[in-house]
């Protein structure tokens, strides 16, 4: 695959109003203080990690991250592919409004491609449309606005990624007891109890160019469907373990070149069985280090994928180890741990619909940084 | 060789049942999945009756312009005005790319599996997602599936083994026999 550049990225998220300062406290240490919601019948809490801080509604916030990302003058808009990855989409007002008016109408159904035609006619892009492939909703944002680019469709690719609080998603997972009732996000954990659900807002500009400060550089990719079940994989590690591996072969990359692996880390009981699995297949005992993000930005869901890319790709310096890794399934990062900035880095993602994806990185250093 | 491989375009009134596609689905697939929903059953309706042609490395593409309505009113209802836990198989069912993976898992698909809301573009934004895809290698076939359903639904399927670039359905399939179904 022909590398493409982060030239920018921007991120609101529970750890930080921005990209920065979620890094700061990333490094500092600092965890986000988790909120909580009431599952339905059961009345009992869950928690959940919500952006603080800023009363702007959804379209002023993707307003505001399209400005950041683009920067002050972004020009006509009539080379860039927009792309909006996410599960939640317009949830938030749907949820509104049925609460008002006492229930659900056919009429009250919106069309998928709402809110990106609506960005497309009001920001002026070349095209736009909405990606949503569950967890991996984002990196495959990423992995085909990416391909797009190099096969000369477009000039550049902004990629929109976000996850609203939605009471669905929280009452369905809550429903399938995925969320974690102690509220300790524990990835890998012999005794992890099921995932934080993260509001998040992410954004990035790809293209074929560095640009004046890229952030990273997506060298390859790959995302397939197991089909073995809509809501886990193949519990053995075998799907993910291939996916990883064409991820691999579309960069050129050797395994013994992968300095870090950004697990997907759900700390659910199957995916992170599945994935332990997986990575022990396609490393053996020769594993590079590896790290989970989820503890400090929640499961940020179709999100995830750009959420965790930016906060990885800028934090190489000091990656957050975790208390338990002596006893964890993986052999995560225990203390804070410093990679080589020009480091080769493998992401995982997965989610429902049987959908795996794997993204090769690196973080540009130097003069193209 | 001749990029377009086979089509199905499946026609339905707003008064086709649930029970009628299942029905319909029936002629098709001799066991059809269990507690679907009706995106779910008009996306393997069309795709089903290509399964003779569809190989293993085969991606698919699909799109929809709407979420599956009732289950989305299920959901809707029963988490916003009745205060009460949706019911597993509803939430899952909600998640868009359900559909894709019950016609991947039917049809034994094994590639790339993409699902993205259909808008005007729809059926140019899916022949350049497969394109990339065919073009690479990574697959070599892929099965495009686009469904609308505005009171009377729609429900279209092309498979393809080259990058196309047409219009949409009608430029697509020009030149094949698309095979045309009412469900009822």
């Amino acid at each position: 695959m022909t590398p493409i550049y982060l030239q920018r990225g921007a991120l609101h998220s529970a750890l930080g109003a921005d990209l920065r300062a979620a890094g700061a406290a990333l490094q500092g240490g600092q965890r986000p203080v988790s909120g909580s919601f009431l599952l339905h019948e059961l009345q009992q809490p869950r928690p959940y990690l919500a952006v603080g801080g800023c009363a702007e509604n959804r379209p002023q916030r993707c307003d505001r991250l399209l400005g950041e990302t683009l920067g002050e003058q972004p020009g006509e808009l009539d080379d860039c592919l927009l792309i909006i990855a996410s599960t939640s989409l317009d949830i938030d007002d749907l949820e509104q409004l049925i609460a008002a008016e006492g229930g659900f109408h056919p009429e009250h159904s919106t069309p998928l491609d709402r809110l990106a035609e609506d960005l497309r006619q009001r920001w002026g892009f070349a095209d736009a449309f909405t990606l949503n492939t569950a967890c991996t909703s984002a990196a495959n944002g990423l992995l085909y606005g990416a391909r797009m680019l190099a096969s000369g469709l477009y000039e550049r690719v902004l990629v929109l990624a976000f996850e609203t609080p939605s009471a669905i998603a929280q009452q369905g997972f809550g429903a399938l007891e995925l969320v974690s009732p102690s509220g300790v996000y524990r990835p890998f954990h012999p005794e992890r109890d099921g995932l934080i659900l993260g509001e998040a807002y992410a954004a990035t500009l790809l293209a074929k160019e560095p640009g004046d400060a890229p952030l990273a550089k997506l060298l390859g990719g790959f995302s397939a469907c197991d089909t073995s079940n809509l809501t886990t994989t193949h519990e053995d590690g075998s799907h993910i373990d291939w996916v990883m591996r064409e991820a691999l072969r579309s960069a050129g990359v050797d395994i013994g070149q992968i300095g870090l692996v950004k697990l997907h880390g759900t700390a659910t009981g199957a995916n992170d069985r599945a994935e332990s699995n997986g990575v022990r297949l396609l490393f053996g005992d020769a594993l590079p280090p590896l790290c989970v993000l989820k503890p400090w930005l929640g499961h940020t869901l179709g999100a995830c994928g750009l959420s965790e890319t930016l906060l990885l790709v800028e934090n190489l310096a000091s990656l957050p180890g975790v208390d338990y890794a002596a006893e964890a399934l993986l052999p995560l990062i225990a203390q804070p741990t410093s990679i080589a900035a020009d480091s080769l880095l493998l992401a995982n993602f997965f989610g429902f619909g049987g959908n795996n994806a794997s993204l090769i990185l690196q973080r540009c250093t130097g003069d193209q940084a | 060789m001749k990029p377009v491989i086979a089509a199905c375009s499946v026609r339905g009134e707003a008064r086709c049942s649930d029970k009628d596609l299942k029905a319909a689905l029936s002629q098709w697939l001799a066991t059809p999945p269990r507690r679907i929903d009706r995106m779910i059953l008009q996306a393997l309706l069309c795709s089903a009756p290509l399964k003779a042609r569809v190989r293993s490395d085969c991606g698919l593409y699909l799109a929809s312009r709407h979420p599956a309505r009732a289950t989305m009113g299920a959901l809707l209802d029963a988490v916003c005005v009745h205060q009460r836990q949706p019911k597993p198989f509803e939430f899952v069912n909600s998640v868009s790319n359900a559909a894709g993976f019950h016609v991947a898992a039917q049809l034994g698909l094994e590639g790339p599996n993409l699902f993205i809301g259909a808008g005007t573009n729809v059926w140019k934004q899916l022949q350049a997602l497969a394109a990339l895809d065919l073009s690479d290698g990574v697959i070599t076939q892929a099965l495009l599936v686009v469904i609308d359903e505005n009171g009377d639904f729609q429900a279209q399927a092309v498979l393809i083994e080259a990058p196309t670039n047409a219009q949409g359905f009608a430029e697509l399939t020009a030149d094949i026999e698309v095979l045309q179904l009412q469900a009822c």
